[in-house]
């Protein structure tokens, strides 16, 4: 691993007790706004005021546990990096369906169950590729950012909700300006902490119009200093609700995996792609904390992109740093003063936390999706799934008319618009072949024939653009080289197929085999005529496939073009 | 291929256009050659039009780089695309040629 010249601190760099310190309280200020999606649960959950400072409490030593797990390498689990826990958006519709249907014990029992299945499922996650491809993560991804979107707007403009009166409008826009003013226009830690000064601004402007009422008695009555003791823990089970979070988990895992091969990325200046050791252990240790979150009275959790995000942006990923961050919310669950003045965060502060949040993962899971070649198929899959999801919230009447035993699936946007996707997708596998021919043989317009077929394929197999890339450089190198150098006669055949995982070229043709020398020829090799040229041509073609090799067969040359995909 | 010429005197960019493959690496190398015989020592070339050079297209480079060297010519290279700038990698050659990302920077650096 050689560290980045952009990293201060490396990973297993100690930073100065100030930086280390410092820089722990920072990923804690950015983590803490997410502590708004499991006091929304509790609160749909109907969760006595006075219990709830107790349960965030407890939440606050399972991030703890998270970012602790992740960074130390328990054997199996943990990746080793510094990637913070935080509460998700990710488990927040299937937590609020639970926590209607059968209370906080049925949300902590099926947020056991999905860090269990996270877990499993670790090991299998590059397998998982095939039937959840990045366009349908990315799908789920934008249906989580449109849920929370709405969960924040429910709690406003739902059918019998309490209108917003004048002064929450004003609390509401408040947070929200000074929120999105700090992300827009500000700069360096203001621009960072935008969330959670917005929140801080969002409390102060609530404290001035009076909207905690008698809700502050809590905060007033909670000791400065505690035990974290969540009370009346219990956990239920429901196999209904197996599908959303079943889902839910699929999503966590993927993300983590996302945001710990962010994490290789931002620690190895030679990065080339993710290493699955690191991702597995990562994302066993992701399960693993939201398996704890069950236990513990808490809602999922995930890791924090945001918080690699801001590791990157000051150049410190250092391992301790973890360590203080573990630390820091630890310490913070022992002021129940702290965990009570959350607990009555007020509805107009919290709809601008949750509009805000939204934004960015709407965005994220738009950026996901448009990461994959999209053919006709792959729109229709996309569409079809969003105006599905969309559908459920639109039209609650038809998910309502329902047999009760599938609402878990058609009352959930989320749910709904994932099982269309996966479905669509296992439909239009038939018919897309997975090995596909092409003939050259004209040099006239052989380079754009080779474009548009491999840019055909590729959407129609939903390959990863740059994959394509390298595939069309490739083999048009070859076919120039070849033209030029190898006494060519006749037509060249190119086949090429697909897996998800691999992409295989076969490049078959009549004459002299190409050499695909190591190392390149001087630039005077070069300039001094077609030999140096012709050594270049098999020097890049080298290095621009993962694996490359030739071989006489019959009085054909057959040239392996192998793509990791 | 095509190849477009601007005269911002004593500055000549140029830009070509499409696929630098094996039958547009001479003409485009000729060209090279040609400026730089002719007296041109300030040239830019702006490579943000091209989508694919192959190893002819890199020889035109290298025998103009060295041309002009030898004739005390500067020529810079700017505007790579992603995919370019990894051809470029892939081929070792980020280090042989003066790139700078944008065009003006370019216009600065062959004044």
């Amino acid at each position: 691993m050689k560290k980045p010249a952009t990293l201060i601190y490396g990973l297993e760099e100690m930073p100065p007790p100030f930086i280390t310190i410092s820089n722990g309280i920072q990923h804690v200020g950015l983590i803490a706004i997410n502590l708004v999606f499991p006091l929304l649960v509790f609160r749909a959950a109907g969760t006595p005021l006075d219990l709830i400072g107790g349960l965030l409490s407890s939440g606050l030593v399972v991030l703890g546990i998270g970012t602790f797990l992740q960074a130390y390498r328990l054997g199996p689990i943990g990746s080793g990096y510094m990637c913070p826990s935080t509460f998700t958006a990710t488990y927040l519709a299937p937590s609020l369906l639970a926590a209607k249907i059968g209370g906080l014990p049925l949300v902590f029992g099926m947020t056991l169950f999905s860090g269990v299945l996270e877990a499993a499922i670790a090991p299998l996650l590059n397998r998982l590729r095939a039937i959840f491809p990045p366009e349908i993560s990315g799908l789920v991804i934008l249906l989580i950012g449109m849920s929370i979107g709405t969960s924040g707007l429910r709690l406003v403009l739902a059918p019998g909700a309490e209108p917003l009166s004048g002064a929450e409008w004003l609390v509401a826009g408040a947070t929200l300006v000074t929120m999105v003013g700090l992300n827009v226009w500000g700069v360096g830690t203001l621009r960072m902490l935008c969330a959670l000064i917005g929140l801080v601004i969002g409390y102060i402007a609530a404290g001035f119009a009076g909207l905690f009422g008698t809700t502050f008695v809590a905060v007033h009555d909670a000791d400065w200093i505690g035990f974290p003791i969540p009370a009346h823990l219990a956990w239920a089970f429901d196999a209904t609700m197996i599908a959303p979070f079943a889902i839910a988990s699929v999503a966590a895992a993927l993300k983590a995996a996302g945001t710990i091969a962010l994490c290789q990325r931002m620690n190895d200046a030679d990065w080339v792609r993710p290493e699955m050791g690191s991702t597995t252990r990562g994302v066993l240790a992701d399960g693993a904390a939201t398996a704890v979150a069950g236990l513990m009275g808490a809602v999922g959790t995930n890791t924090s992109t945001p918080g690699v995000g801001l590791a990157a942006a000051i150049g410190v990923g250092s391992r301790p740093v973890a360590y203080a961050v573990a630390v820091l919310f630890v310490l913070l669950a022992f002021f129940p003063k702290l965990t009570a003045l959350l607990a009555i965060m007020p509805r107009a502060v919290m709809v601008s936390a949750l509009l805000f949040t939204a934004t960015f993962i709407i965005i994220n899971g738009i950026q996901v999706i448009s990461s994959r070649l999209l053919d006709a198929r792959r729109s229709m899959i996309i569409g079809f799934s969003m105006v599905a999801g969309i559908s459920v919230d639109i039209f609650p009447s038809l998910s309502a008319a329902a047999p009760k035993m599938f609402m878990p699936v058609v009352g959930s946007p989320l749910v709904f618009g994932t099982v269309i996707a996966l479905g669509l997708n296992l439909l239009f596998r038939i018919g897309v072949r997975r090995t596909v021919n092409l003939t050259l043989d004209q040099p006239e317009g052989a380079h754009q024939r080779i474009d548009d077929f491999f840019v055909r394929q590729g959407a129609a197999w939903g390959a990863r653009p740059d994959v394509i890339k390298r595939a069309i450089f490739g083999v048009t190198q070859l076919v120039d080289a070849v033209d030029e150098n190898c006494r060519k006669e006749g037509p060249m055949t190119v086949t090429a197929s697909f897996d998800e995982f691999n992409l295989d070229i076969r490049l078959a043709y009549q004459g002299a085999l190409l050499e695909f020398p190591e190392q390149r020829p001087s630039a005077d090799d070069i300039r001094a005529g077609l030999e140096g040229m012709r050594r270049l041509a098999g020097f890049m073609l080298r290095r621009n496939a993962d694996r490359i090799a030739s071989e006489r067969a019959g009085d054909r040359v057959v040239v392996h073009f192998h793509f990791d995909h | 291929m095509e190849l477009v010429e601007i005269r911002r005197d004593p500055l000549v960019i140029v830009e070509p256009r499409g696929r630098i493959d094996t039958v547009a690496a001479e003409p485009f190398g000729n060209r090279l050659t040609e400026l730089i015989r002719s007296g041109s020592r300030h040239m830019l070339i702006d490579l943000q039009h091209v989508i694919y050079i192959s190893s002819a297209g890199f020889r035109a480079l290298l025998i103009a780089g060295k041309l002009a060297e030898e004739s005390n010519a500067k020529l810079v290279l700017c505007g790579l695309s992603a995919e370019i700038k990894r051809l470029f990698e892939i081929g070792t050659f980020m280090d042989l040629f003066t790139i700078c990302a944008s065009r003006e920077d370019g216009m600065v650096k062959a004044q």
